[in-house]
C-alpha cells in the first residue's frame, strides 16, 4: 500500500495521517463514503463495483465471501451464510427477532451472546461465531475496500445508526470497530446524516429554517423522524419505527405473485422448497429494483422448482396494485410520526426519503399526495434534484467524519455533552405585525422549536406613505383553517389548487369537493412595541430579534438603510424549574 | 413607559421554553459548541 509523505504543516499532535470515512451499516446493505481529493463527498465502490454492499458473510471451505458474492450463497450454502445481523449486536438473545435470518444461518445463544454456527474454517465441525465477531469481519471488509480505493489506511469513522440504537448496541459497535483498528469518532443518527447530505449542497448563505420529515425505508425495518432544522442545527421532534416493514415485505408481495403463477402452470409451489424459496426471493428483489427504474420487468429463474425453468413478466401498474396495502403502511408510519410531534402535514416543508425502498416511485408519489404540492419530497420519482436515497447515510457520516477528524477525542466528548446539547427551545413562534397591516397578520421572525441563543433578521414593507411605523413584536401560534367548499357550486372560484392532491382516488371525486385546509399564523401575545419614526415613502423596516440563552430577548427595529433605529430588551420568562420539560 | 427608550415598550416576556437536545452534527452545531464552551456571543464570534 502506498504511504503518502504527509504535509509538514499538517499538525504536530500525531505522526499518522488521519483518514476518517463514513460508514452506513445496515441489516441489509452497508456503504462507505469519504471526502475525495477534490473535497467532494463520494460513495466508495468495493472491489465488485458495488456501492450498496450486502451486509452478508458466507463461508465455503474456510474461505470468506462478502457482499454480493455472499448474498448469492443464500441459495446453495444458506446455513453457512450470515445475514441480517446488525440489529442482533448488543442485544440479549431473548430480545431478538430471528425472523429475518430464517433463510440463512440462524442466530443462537452461546456464551451469553448471540452467535451463528457456521463452518468458517476447513474443519468438519462448525464454530459458534459471535455476532460481534461477525460485525468485526464485516467492518474489516468495508475498511479494506475503502483503503484499497483510496490507498490510505482508514484510522477512524463516523457510523450512521438508527435513532433508537441503545447504549449497549453502541458499545457493541464500538468494540467491533476497535477490533478492526478503526476508532469510531461519533455515531450519527441516520436521519441527521441524510439531512447533512442534502444541506452540504447549499453553497451560499445560511440554511433556511424548515421542518423536515426524514423517512428511512430499509430492507427489514422503516424509521421516520421529524426534525426541526434551524440555521443548520437539528433537533429531533419525534420518531416512529416499524420493525416489520421494508423492502423485504415488498419482495414477499412479488414472491407470492410469481409463486402463484408458477403453481398455476406447473402444479407445484416453489416456496415449499428452501432453495426454490431462496431463488424466488433473490429474483423478486431484483425485479422490484427494475420496477423502480422501468415500467416492466422480467422474472427469470433457472430450475426454480422441480427442475423447471420459469420466466414471467410484470408491469409496474400491476405491482403497484399488488403492493398497495404495503405501500399504505409507509404513509401510515409518517402519519404516526406527525401525530407524535403534534404536527400537521401543512407544517412540513421538506420530506427527505432515504433507504433503498425510497427508490419505489409509488411510495414517493403517495407521500407527495399526503403532503401536497407545497412540500418538497426529495426522492428520485418526485424531484429532479434528489440524491440517491441509498447513499444518504454514508454521505452524511462521511461529511461529519471530515468535519471532526482532526479533533481531539476530548474535544468531541465535551462538545457532545448534554451541557452543550440540551438547550431551551422556543415553544412559540416570534413574529411581527407592522402598522398598516391587518391586526391578525403575522410575519414569522423566529419559528418555534428554535434553540436559544438564536438571532434572525427580517425586512418588511412599511405602510405606503411611510411616517411613524409601529412594530409589534408578538408570539404566534399556527392554526389550521378549514374552508368548506360552497355547496353545489359548479365552478371553482379562486381555489389555489391545493385541494386536488389529497391522494384518495375513490369514486366520489365528481360529487364532493374536499374542504380546503390552510396554515395560518395568528399573533397570540404582544411582547413589545417599537416605533420607527419618519420612515420614507415606500421604505422598508428591518427587525432583528435576538433570543439569548436565558430566553431574554433583544429587539432592534430600524428603517432599512437608515441609522440607529430603536432598541429594547425583554426580560427572561418566569422560571419554571423542576418538573416542566 | 421606559424613559430611556421612549420608542420602545416592553410588554411581556417569552412563553416558557422547552428543553430539547440539539443534535451534535454539522458545521453550525460545531460553531454553537465553540461559542458555548468559550462563553462567546454571536457578535464576539463574528469578530474572530
Amino acid at each position: 500500500m502506498r504511504e503518502e509523505t504527509s504535509d509538514p504543516t499538517a499538525g504536530t499532535t500525531s505522526t499518522t495521517q488521519q483518514y476518517a470515512i463514513g460508514i452506513s451499516f445496515g441489516n441489509s446493505y452497508s456503504s462507505i463514503a469519504h471526502i475525495s481529493g477534490e473535497g467532494k463527498v463520494e460513495v466508495i465502490a468495493n472491489e465488485e463495483g458495488d456501492r450498496q454492499i450486502p451486509s452478508i458473510l458466507s463461508y465455503i471451505d474456510g474461505e470468506e465471501y462478502h457482499g454480493t458474492q455472499a448474498k448469492s450463497q443464500l441459495i446453495r450454502n444458506s446455513k453457512n451464510t450470515v445475514a441480517y445481523f446488525r440489529d442482533y449486536l448488543g442485544k440479549d438473545y431473548k430480545s431478538i427477532d430471528p425472523t429475518p435470518a430464517q433463510n440463512s444461518a440462524h442466530p443462537l445463544e452461546a456464551n451469553g451472546t448471540v452467535a451463528f454456527s457456521v463452518h468458517d474454517t476447513e474443519s468438519e465441525t462448525p464454530n459458534n461465531v459471535s455476532v460481534s465477531e461477525i460485525a468485526t469481519r464485516h467492518l474489516t471488509r468495508l475498511k479494506n475496500s475503502a483503503s484499497d480505493f483510496s490507498g490510505k489506511t482508514v484510522t477512524s469513522a463516523v457510523l450512521a445508526i438508527t435513532t433508537d440504537t441503545s447504549d449497549e448496541q453502541k458499545a457493541a459497535l464500538t468494540a467491533a470497530a476497535v477490533n478492526t483498528n478503526v476508532e469510531i469518532l461519533q455515531f450519527i443518527p441516520e436521519p441527521i446524516a441524510a439531512l447533512l447530505a442534502y444541506d452540504s449542497r447549499a453553497t451560499d448563505g445560511p440554511i433556511s429554517d424548515k421542518l423536515v420529515v426524514v423517512c428511512d425505508f430499509g430492507g427489514n425495518r422503516s424509521d421516520v423522524a421529524i426534525i426541526a432544522s434551524r440555521g443548520g442545527m437539528y433537533s429531533v421532534l419525534s420518531t416512529a419505527h416499524d420493525y416489520d416493514l421494508g423492502g423485504s415485505q415488498l419482495d414477499t408481495v412479488l414472491m407470492d405473485y410469481f409463486a402463484k403463477e408458477f403453481e398455476k402452470k406447473h402444479k407445484s409451489d416453489p416456496r415449499k422448497d428452501p432453495r426454490g424459496l431462496a431463488k424466488l426471493r433473490l429474483e423478486s428483489e431484483s425485479v422490484k429494483k427494475t420496477l423502480s427504474q422501468s415500467a416492466t420487468a422480467t422474472f427469470s429463474v433457472e430450475s426454480l422448482a422441480d427442475g423447471i425453468d420459469f420466466r414471467s413478466t410484470i408491469n409496474r401498474t400491476r405491482y403497484d396494485l399488488l403492493a398497495s396495502k404495503t405501500f399504505a403502511r409507509f404513509t401510515a408510519l409518517i402519519e404516526e410520526c406527525l401525530r407524535k410531534a403534534e404536527l400537521d402535514v401543512l407544517d412540513i416543508d421538506e420530506v427527505v426519503m432515504a433507504g433503498g425502498t425510497s427508490h419505489t416511485p409509488r411510495i414517493a408519489n403517495n407521500i407527495q399526495s399526503l403532503f401536497g404540492e407545497n412540500t418538497t419530497v426529495l426522492a428520485p420519482a418526485t424531484s429532479t434534484s434528489a440524491l440517491n436515497p441509498s447513499e444518504l447515510s454514508a454521505r452524511g457520516a462521511a461529511l461529519q467524519a471530515n468535519l471532526i477528524q482532526e479533533f481531539e477525542k476530548e474535544d468531541i466528548e465535551q462538545s457532545t455533552h448534554e451541557m452543550i446539547t440540551v438547550t431551551p427551545h422556543l415553544s412559540s413562534a416570534i413574529g411581527v405585525v407592522v402598522s398598516g397591516q391587518p391586526e391578525d397578520s403575522f410575519t414569522t421572525v423566529i419559528p418555534p422549536a428554535t434553540a436559544a441563543p438564536a438571532r434572525r433578521t427580517i425586512t418588511i414593507s412599511a405602510p405606503k406613505d411611510g411616517g411613524d411605523v409601529l412594530v409589534r413584536v408578538v408570539e404566534g401560534e399556527r392554526e389550521i383553517e378549514v374552508t368548506q367548499p360552497e355547496p353545489k357550486a359548479p365552478k371553482e372560484n379562486g381555489t389555489k389548487g391545493e385541494d386536488d392532491s389529497d391522494g384518495d382516488d375513490d369514486d366520489s371525486e365528481e360529487e364532493e369537493e374536499e374542504p380546503t385546509r390552510s396554515k395560518v399564523w395568528r399573533s397570540k401575545r404582544t411582547l413589545a412595541e417599537a416605533v420607527v419614526r419618519g420612515v420614507k415613502k415606500g421604505g422598508k423596516v428591518e427587525v432583528t430579534v435576538h433570543v439569548d440563552a436565558d430566553m431574554s430577548v433583544a429587539v432592534t427595529a430600524r428603517e432599512k438603510g437608515g441609522k440607529g433605529g430603536v432598541r429594547g430588551t425583554l426580560g427572561k420568562p418566569a422560571v419554571q424549574e423542576n418538573g416542566h420539560a | 413607559s421606559d424613559e430611556k427608550t421612549p420608542n420602545f415598550k416592553s410588554i411581556g416576556s417569552l412563553s416558557p421554553a422547552i428543553d430539547r437536545k440539539i443534535e451534535p452534527f454539522g458545521a453550525a452545531f460545531l460553531a454553537h459548541a465553540r461559542r458555548q464552551r468559550h462563553g462567546r456571543t454571536f457578535s464576539e464570534d463574528d469578530r474572530i
